[in-house]
């Protein structure tokens, strides 16, 4: 027999609320800071095509972060936040978003990877046990489908413009790569651990960092990247440990 | 794949409903068929099109080329 679903907040077993607050700031900061950044392109983008590309993703990103500011609404203990209030002095952003993208092709890397990151934490929602995070995730991934078909897209041509760019870009994922990995969390045990346990999320941790590895390292060996994923039979790894002794949790950043 | 700046134009056709015919809404420069969709979708999707495509402009079949001459030359 199937786990009951648990259609409103006073449903959720006792501990996981707080995980889940904290869980769904995260993902509403972020989403908020990267449809502003993915916006600072809009008018500078390397071709009429990507500027508005880049312009139609930061309406995208700015709507999905209001709809989880809107799931905060109903949870007890949750901060208020509105897209006017996300700069916050405790907005959950990661360290790549914390300036402008200095070039386009750090807007793509973002695009390919953390903008990726995000769906499939959002995507572990889409059968939840918690009914209004499952309402809010079809509608938001569907959209996402254009973000990663995006990404692929100018990932592929900018890696096709040369070795320089190439070399370019290998440091870009370098900067990204903890940001983007270390957000699903460690291993073992972690913060998304409960909402896991109670249904809320199918995956977090190493399952979702997997997932992304998954996609991601044919794309990346596809353009020619040497970068410190392989893959091992029909698993795609990692060839580095990650950072996990900078990694914090609360914050989930890893401080620069 | 193009050189960024020289990407081929592909045009991008759409239907508002069913039974209308295709109408062509404009053009996009892209390195590849799948950012030729993306874009399409961002630049006209101020309509609610039921079906949109996005053709290379070098696959379209040339069936008469410009007029030079009056329509009634022939006789």
């Amino acid at each position: 027999m199937s786990s009951p679903l648990l259609d409103r907040p006073s449903a959720l077993p006792r501990g996981t609320v707080p995980a889940l607050v904290d869980l769904v700031v995260a993902l509403a900061d972020n989403k908020h800071a990267l449809g502003l950044r993915y916006g600072e392109w809009c008018s500078s983008g390397p071709t009429i095509e990507a500027a508005v590309a880049a312009s139609a993703m930061a309406q995208d990103e700015l709507g999905h972060a209001r709809v989880l500011y809107g799931l905060l609404e109903e949870l007890p203990g949750a901060p208020r936040r509105t897209e006017l209030e996300w700069a916050a002095e405790d907005a959950r952003t990661v360290g790549l978003l914390d300036q402008a993208f200095p070039s386009w092709p750090h807007l793509i890397v973002a695009n390919v990877l953390f903008d990726q990151a995000l769906t499939l934490v959002l995507a572990s929602g889409l059968d939840s046990r918690y009914v209004p995070l499952r309402q809010r995730t079809r509608k938001l991934i569907e959209e996402e489908r254009y973000h990663a078909i995006h990404g692929r897209g100018w990932f592929l041509q900018l890696a096709a413009e040369g070795p320089r760019v190439r070399a370019n870009l290998e440091g870009i994922v370098r900067e990204a790569w903890a940001d983007t990995l270390c957000w699903f969390g460690p291993a073992e045990g972690g913060a998304l651990a409960p909402l896991v346990a109670a249904g809320v999320l199918r995956e977090a941790g190493e399952a979702l960092r997997l997932r992304l590895l998954g996609a991601v390292g044919p794309l990346l060996v596809e353009a020619g990247l040497r970068v410190p994923v392989r893959l091992d039979g029909d698993r795609w790894e990692l060839t580095e440990a990650l950072p996990w002794q900078r990694w914090d949790e609360p914050s989930r950043r890893v401080p620069r | 794949m193009k050189t960024i700046g020289e990407e081929p134009v592909y045009e991008v056709f759409a239907r508002r409903a069913l039974g209308e015919p295709l109408r062509h809404v404009g053009s996009v420069a892209a390195p590849s068929d799948d950012l030729a969709r993306v874009y399409a979708r961002n630049i006209y999707d101020e309509e609610s099109w039921i079906e949109m495509y996005v053709i290379p402009r070098a696959g379209l079949i040339s069936v008469e080329s410009v007029r030079t001459d009056p329509v009634d030359a022939h006789v």
